[in-house]
């Protein structure tokens, strides 16, 4: 099949099976929540609700791990500047993000930040809805767990790379981009995706900000049907039914990128 | 913080909407409903009350812990989420004459503790940060207080025979039994104490107070509030 063909056809593919798998998971949860005992409105409106949930979270997941992703890249090569003004502040962000739950961090982002913005961007906490402090906190987290990935990654790189690549007149910078980096990224492809996994589960935080992904969601039915042990379980297994869909695009990923002589 | 945003009854109506925070998760009084509607006696309570001002009422939910913070910071005009009267939470904001009346009450297993005096030697559980849980520590004799993150889960535990009573509000007590059809395995017991509970506002919003006080007197005169009441509880639950 021709590239201009093959392309289209598996975004579509793609979307349709992003769209395909929510409602399949809806009617999946409604069949499951009638099983166990729930009235049919009941248990149409919470199988709804929880694979609503489950896409926020995920879509919360995957624009989080990009942006943790340029975040975690761009901190993982300044931390091994040899200039401290870029250094510095690299390994400082670094060491506050991972020295401070996550936790914490996600209340921060949506109770304190706002107010320490308010003096330079007064719509600070209309702007900075759950969903939106949830995204911020999640990507700096994850992205400063990035950082020490890439910076492993590149400081795995021989040493004679650079200087096989200095002594063909390239300078530092074109040396990163264009010799050290596109090799550290491969190395780097396995505990990226593991941090992606593990931020999918962590995104179950952010229900403590009153954001509706699948924890909350979850809780909310057991608020109102008192039935702790029917709706975890669901919750437990949508989990897991989300990690093993990611976890399968990212091993062919790994696949893909892997590098020959290894 | 002094940079909170806090609107007075003015720059409200200017906007036409009232912002109303809830909590959400606390049936009947105002949870997600069958529909995944928010919906609850307070809920209803609530838009009666933006209506009598002449506001479009817009609900945002929040854990129950954060409420009040979140409420002197500005980022709704008032609560409505169920919040007993007590000492300390007057000391943070402002609260409204109550727009009802409840008790904590003794929920066990069939044979097991009913009134306060049985409670010797238990082990009690009850949602943190709620007035039950302060009611219950004061209860001479318990052996244990165990405090869960929602009323559900103290009920699980109950249930599982890892607790010999829960505390809790009366009307939850009998949406719990009556959600999950447990009458013939649970007992209500007595009430352990009285509470008032009150709608809130951030500290010194005194126009907004005044309002809030004046339509929910209006609601209770011309009738509206007992219909509301009566629909939820089948009873009138306004404080005697």
């Amino acid at each position: 099949m021709p590239l201009w063909l093959r392309i289209p056809l598996l975004l579509a593919l793609l979307i349709g099976g992003y769209f395909g798998l929510f409602a399949l998971l809806g009617v999946a949860l409604e069949r499951y929540f009638l099983l166990m005992g729930f009235g049919p409105e009941r248990a149409a409106s919470a199988g709804a609700a929880m694979a609503l949930g489950a896409e926020i979270t995920l879509k919360l997941t995957l624009i989080s791990s990009l942006a943790g992703l340029v975040i975690g890249v761009f901190a993982g090569m300044f931390r091994l500047s040899r200039r401290l003004w870029v250094q510095l502040p690299a390994s400082f962000y670094i060491w506050v993000t991972r020295g401070t739950p996550l936790l914490v961090q996600i209340l921060f982002a949506y109770n304190a930040l706002p107010l320490l913005l308010q003096p330079l961007w007064p719509a600070a906490q209309q702007v900075l809805t759950p969903y939106w402090a949830a995204f911020i906190a999640l990507s700096f987290n994850v992205g400063a767990y990035n950082a020490e990935v890439v910076r492993a990654g590149i400081q795995a790189i021989p040493k004679g790379q650079w200087e096989a690549a200095w002594s063909l007149g390239l300078t530092p910078a074109d040396t990163m981009r264009f010799v050290i980096l596109p090799q550290a990224l491969r190395i780097v492809v396995p505990p990226l995706v593991n941090n992606v996994v593990a931020l999918l589960k962590d995104s179950s935080l952010a229900s403590v900000i009153a954001l509706t992904e699948l924890a909350l969601s979850g809780q909310r039915i057991i608020s109102a049907t008192f039935r702790p042990v029917e709706v975890y379980l669901a919750v437990a297994a949508i989990y897991l039914l989300l990690t093993t869909i990611l976890t399968f695009f990212t091993n062919l990923l790994e696949k893909r990128l892997q590098v020959a002589t290894r | 913080m002094g940079l909170a945003q806090v609107r007075t009854l003015d720059q409200i109506k200017r906007s036409g909407e009232i912002r109303i925070g809830t909590e959400g998760e606390f049936p009947p009084f105002n949870y997600f409903d069958q529909k995944n509607q928010l919906t609850g006696f307070e809920i209803d309570l609530g838009n009666a009350l933006a209506k009598r001002l002449g506001l479009k009422p817009v609900w945002i939910t929040q854990a129950f812990d954060s409420l009040l913070i979140q409420l002197n910071q500005g980022r709704f005009d008032f609560v409505i989420a169920s919040h007993g009267i007590t000492e300390e939470r007057a000391k943070a904001v402002d609260f409204t004459n109550p727009h009802y009346c409840t008790g904590g009450v003794i929920v066990s297993k069939r044979g097991g503790p009913k009134t306060a005096k049985d409670l010797q030697g238990k082990v009690v559980g009850v949602q943190i940060g709620t007035t039950y849980m302060e009611a219950a520590q004061k209860i001479p004799g318990i052996k244990q207080v165990r405090t869960y993150q929602k009323d559900p889960d103290a009920l699980q535990d109950l249930l599982a025979g890892r607790l010999d009573a829960w505390i809790t509000d009366r009307f939850v007590a009998k949406e719990a039994i009556k959600e999950r059809k447990l009458e013939n395995t649970l007992q209500v017991g007595e009430l352990v104490f009285q509470e008032r509970v009150a709608m809130a506002v951030a500290k010194g919003n005194k126009s907004l107070l005044q309002a809030l006080n004046q339509a929910l007197a209006d609601l209770m005169k011309d009738g509206t509030y007992a219909q509301i009441s009566k629909q939820w509880f089948g009873e009138d639950v306004r404080c005697k």
